[in-house]
């Protein structure tokens, strides 16, 4: 397991401040934020590639001094960082140089085919594509058995199409390698299919942590919140509740009526603009001056007439609520 | 291209007198000596003695200045310090002072003095001796290869090595298996650079070691003492070899880099 306590480096006019999180063994932890906001310097602030203030513990033995390769975890750069001047299979076989491992040659060959590399290995790595480079930093990190794999922004540079098969074969790792992985994206539907934990990162600091669907479905703070894409951050005053804070609601979950209705919590309001796309309508309308959004679906849009300047409800059911 | 023409042309023509410059006071040189002076000053063993000692002691500035050198680029590439724009211009001032002014330098700091007496004492006397040669060589020449190097080491992506770091390698095993091998080309060509400059070395040698002679001190002797006739075929000799060895070293580099 690792833990941080209270993590801190300043670097470059960059800071990351008073960072503390765990891992847990043979999870996948997804480090989410917005790009530079500080996600690659705390990988490898983890790494041992940059030095840093307080402590960093794998399994209980303080690791804050040590250098990168007396940590034995992987890195898998976002430009993947292969050695010009090695082949594909020297770069995979490169840790073989410093640490003698066991079934050396079973792994090899289980991760050239797990990983689907097996022509490419005696070939230069200046000519391979962004996926077989990625696969091929992978293989190299995995092949020096890290006890922990991180890996920044790996997908960034790979082709949508096999996005999906891809993350499939990185969550497939973590049992099939022994190993825990540490992902770090600003891609939220990267996060929601990988991570059994999410940490978010904004800014240098660490906003929230925890439970992936409790962190995607309800964020902490506004700031969470608006970078996990929540629309409609409004006072729970305008819901008429005593209790102060905020709350968010899906624009899709919106629905608008020429009436109230039963077991659903219906505002007046006035529709101040409408504008149509190609399936349905964004519509916006206000309640006590009090701006929503709602997305409203092209027939369901007809039906109602909806127009602007028009009074109509406003109507939210209790469960699409989110408090934040 | 077609529709550059006038454009191409223009340049072509203003091209050709610079090269036409720099070709034909070579090509006159060989085409004045010919076949069989050539042939003869490289059968003279004074000449012969000379150009190996000439390519052999900037060799060994080179050999020098890499061991030493090399490191103090990849420090300078890859680390910000107190001084280290200072030093990156003391670096420079070697190619810029008069090559006879650097040679007084030499013996005034090492010729005589506290300094003279340690290098006695380790058997290194600078005047009149390979080892001044070598000294020579080095203040003047040295900065080629150490921007090269600084130059080669900045190309080299960090994360390579810190990549390098998190599969098990120690910072010198990092240096020699990923920095060194990625800046190798900017490194052979400031080497090369370097040993070049140091074969035509004349200002600073003449004045710390007249004798052993290197080539260019040589053909200043022959040209002094009997003229154009004895002292053209020794420096078409010694261009001969120089690119001779030239092409073989980028020939191989080439060849290990392919």
């Amino acid at each position: 397991m690792l833990r941080i306590e209270n993590l801190h480096l300043n670097k470059e006019g960059f800071s990351l401040e008073n960072i503390s999180f765990e891992v847990q063994p043979n999870s996948y932890f997804v480090i989410l934020g917005k790009t530079g906001s500080g996600k690659t310097m705390l990988l490898e602030s983890i790494a041992g590639i940059q030095e840093v203030e307080g402590q960093l513990y794998w399994n209980d033995e303080e690791i804050t001094t040590f250098p990168p390769e007396k940590r034995g975890f992987g890195f898998v750069y976002q430009d993947f960082a292969l050695f010009p001047n090695l082949s594909v299979r020297k770069n995979i076989t490169y840790s073989d140089r410093f640490a003698k491992k066991q079934d050396a040659e079973q792994l090899f060959e289980d991760l050239i085919g797990f990983l689907q590399i097996e022509d490419l290995l005696d070939r230069s790595i200046t000519h391979l594509s962004g996926g077989e480079k990625q696969r091929v930093a992978i293989a190299r990190a995995v092949y020096a058995r890290p006890k922990l794999l991180l890996l920044d922004e790996p997908l960034s540079a790979v082709d949508p199409t096999f996005k999906n098969s891809i993350m499939k074969s990185l969550r497939e790792m973590l049992t099939r390698y022994d190993t825990t992985i540490i992902h770090v994206t600003h891609n939220f539907k990267e996060a929601a299919y990988l991570a059994d934990e999410i940490a978010v990162v904004l800014d240098g600091k660490l906003l929230q942590v925890g439970e992936s669907h409790k962190v995607l479905n309800h964020p902490n703070s506004v700031e969470v919140a608006r970078f996990l894409g929540f629309k409609n951050i409004l006072p729970n005053a305008v819901l008429g509740l005593e209790r102060e804070g905020l709350f968010s609601v899906d624009p899709n979950a919106i629905l608008f009526s020429h009436k109230e209705v039963a077991g659903e919590q219906c505002l007046p309001c006035r529709i101040t603009e409408v504008i149509g796309i190609a399936d349905h309508y964004k519509v916006f309308a206000e309640v006590n001056e009090v701006a929503f959004f709602a997305k409203v679906p092209k027939n369901m849009f007809q039906k109602l007439g909806l127009r602007e300047d028009m009074a109509c409800y406003l109507c939210i059911k209790e469960e699409d609520v989110v408090f934040v | 291209m077609r529709r550059d023409r006038g454009f191409v042309l223009l340049f072509l023509f203003l091209s050709s007198f610079v090269a036409l410059f720099l070709l034909v006071p070579l090509m006159g040189l060989f085409y004045n000596v010919g076949f069989s002076g050539l042939a003869g000053a490289l059968s003279d063993p004074e000449v012969l003695q000379s150009i190996w000692l000439t390519i052999r002691t900037a060799f060994y500035a080179v050999l020098i200045v890499a061991v030493t050198g090399i490191p103090l680029a990849y420090l300078i590439a890859r680390y910000e310090f107190w001084g280290k724009s200072m030093l990156e211009s003391l670096l420079d001032i070697p190619v810029m002072v008069p090559h006879t002014a650097a040679g007084i330098a030499l013996l005034v700091a090492f010729g005589s003095g506290t300094i003279a007496e340690w290098l006695s004492a380790l058997g290194l006397e600078l005047i009149d001796s390979t080892t001044g040669i070598i000294a020579a060589m080095m203040f003047l020449s040295a900065p080629f290869l150490i921007n090269g190097a600084k130059e080669g080491f900045r190309k080299v992506d960090p994360k390579l090595e810190s990549v390098a770091r998190t599969l098990g390698a120690g910072p010198l095993q990092t240096f020699f298996s990923i920095s060194l091998p990625n800046a190798r080309n900017d490194i052979i060509n400031g080497a090369l650079m370097m040993w070049s400059r140091g074969l035509g070395e004349f200002g600073a040698v003449v004045i710390i070691a007249y004798h052993p002679m290197v080539a260019p001190v040589l053909i200043y002797d022959k040209f002094n003492s009997y003229g154009l006739t004895y002292s053209a075929p020794v420096a078409a000799s010694m261009i001969l070899v120089s690119v001779l060895l030239f092409l073989a070293v980028r020939y191989v580099n080439n060849r290990l880099s392919a």
